[in-house]
């Protein structure tokens, strides 16, 4: 059910903004770095990312960025040991990581070429949901996290309204009380979907 | 419908198998198996030797300590299951140099297992379910672990062996307690056939004891 009403409500959304502006809709393949790359080195391949902008003026767009991405890696058995406590056993490590951003795009170029780069910024919160399944027990912290987001990429036209995209984003998380700063560089592809 | 308004239904459609994508962790009982050590700081196991274990292994029935059936004894184990815990104990114990001696032949140390396969318990139920072993001792009496904290379980259909180690050379015990030098919990699920669950408890009992290198003479 949850799914269902998601999906929806991004269909909903995504039609709506596209009437007025441009809806991205891109798959990201997500690279831990720092702290997260400590808790789990593997790539993620599960994830979306959502983005609806409006033209602010000529070669300038500002929008909202919202995501999904999973980092998950299974870590073989091994002993941790704390003082004189040593516990075996495999862990599960999970991290779901929800960029939730206002944004500002730029084009350098003028748009009637085919091939359109752009650079970006994003400052919003990174929900960062980290769980860690130990034998019978699960170990879950959540943690908003302020963001900062730089990206670059660039825009292949397909057909009038309709773009692909090719771009690389960096979400590096703040540290909070409860958790490190989590940060993950991904890389996008997609379809930038606008209004003629 | 134009091209692009179909590719993002198309896009749209896709949502969903997301969650179908999203990874399942433990597909195995033995990736659930946890081995838990803990020892009293400073402790110098190597001057000891000797150890007894008794031959059976107490079944933990519940936090109400008990006697239904009036005999004296708590329940133990089967006679088949207790033996797979203790031979692997004593194959362990052997390899890091200790010596099995009767307990009547003042071990150093003496190790005591249980199991069970309630929901919650501290280890420190009480030392009544010993008395079978150790005649003469009062059944008031505990446990304390020197310098460290008692091991603490909590789980949901889960089973746990544990592993007291007890230090026979610092009796007469004055405080009502006697110490635990050498702690261990194996938890895992409670579920598999009985040869999978013994291959399991000889497998974590080998563990236990690979990451207790001080116990080694």
């Amino acid at each position: 059910m949850k799914y269902i009403i998601l999906s929806a409500i991004t269909l909903l959304c995504g039609i709506n903004l596209y009437s007025q502006g441009s809806f991205i809709m891109s798959y990201p393949i997500g690279f831990p770095m720092g702290n997260l790359h400590d808790y789990i080195s593997k790539t993620s391949y599960r994830g979306i990312n959502l983005e609806f902008l409006k033209t602010a003026k000529p070669g300038v767009s500002v929008g909202l960025e919202t995501g999904w991405n999973v980092f998950y890696e299974k870590a073989d058995k091994q002993p941790y040991t704390d003082g004189t406590k040593t516990i075996t056993g495999i862990s599960y490590r999970y991290t779901n990581a929800v960029p939730i951003l206002a944004e500002s795009k730029w084009y350098p170029m003028h748009e009637t070429k085919t091939t359109n780069p752009y650079v970006g910024i994003g400052v919003g919160t990174l929900f960062v949901s980290r769980s860690t399944d130990f034998g019978l027990y699960r170990i879950t912290t959540d943690s908003w996290q302020f963001c900062v987001r730089p990206e670059a990429g660039v825009l292949f036209s397909i057909e009038p309204g309709l773009k692909a995209m090719l771009g690389a984003k960096y979400y590096p998380g703040f540290n909070t009380s409860k958790l490190d700063g989590q940060g993950f560089l991904s890389i996008n592809v997609g379809f930038v979907f606008s209004s003629l | 419908m134009t091209t692009s308004l179909r590719f993002l239904l198309f896009a749209c459609l896709l949502l969903p198998l997301l969650w179908g994508c999203y990874p399942k962790g433990a597909e195995y009982t033995d990736e659930l198996d946890l081995v838990y050590t803990n020892y009293a700081s400073g402790f110098n196991f190597t001057s000891l030797k000797t150890y007894s274990i008794p031959d059976s292994v107490v079944k933990i029935t519940g936090d109400v300590i008990n006697d239904p059936d009036h005999n004296g004894e708590p329940s133990f184990l089967p006679p088949s299951s207790a033996k797979v815990i203790i031979d692997q104990v004593k194959q362990n114990m052997n390899s890091y140099g200790w010596t099995l001696v009767d307990k009547n032949n003042k071990p150093d140390v003496t190790i005591l297992a249980s199991t069970m396969t309630t929901t919650n318990i501290y280890y420190y139920y009480d030392w009544w379910y010993w008395g079978w072993y150790y005649p003469g001792y009062n059944p008031g009496w505990g446990w304390y672990y020197p310098g460290y904290y008692p091991p603490y379980v909590t789980g949901y259909r889960s089973g746990s062996v544990f592993m007291q180690m007890i230090d026979n050379t610092s009796k007469p015990w004055t405080a009502d307690n006697a110490p635990v030098v050498w702690a261990c919990i194996l938890n895992g699920l409670a579920e598999g056939g009985s040869a999978n669950i013994a291959a399991r408890t000889q497998i974590n009992i080998d563990q236990a004891f690979t990451q207790s290198p001080y116990l080694k003479h």
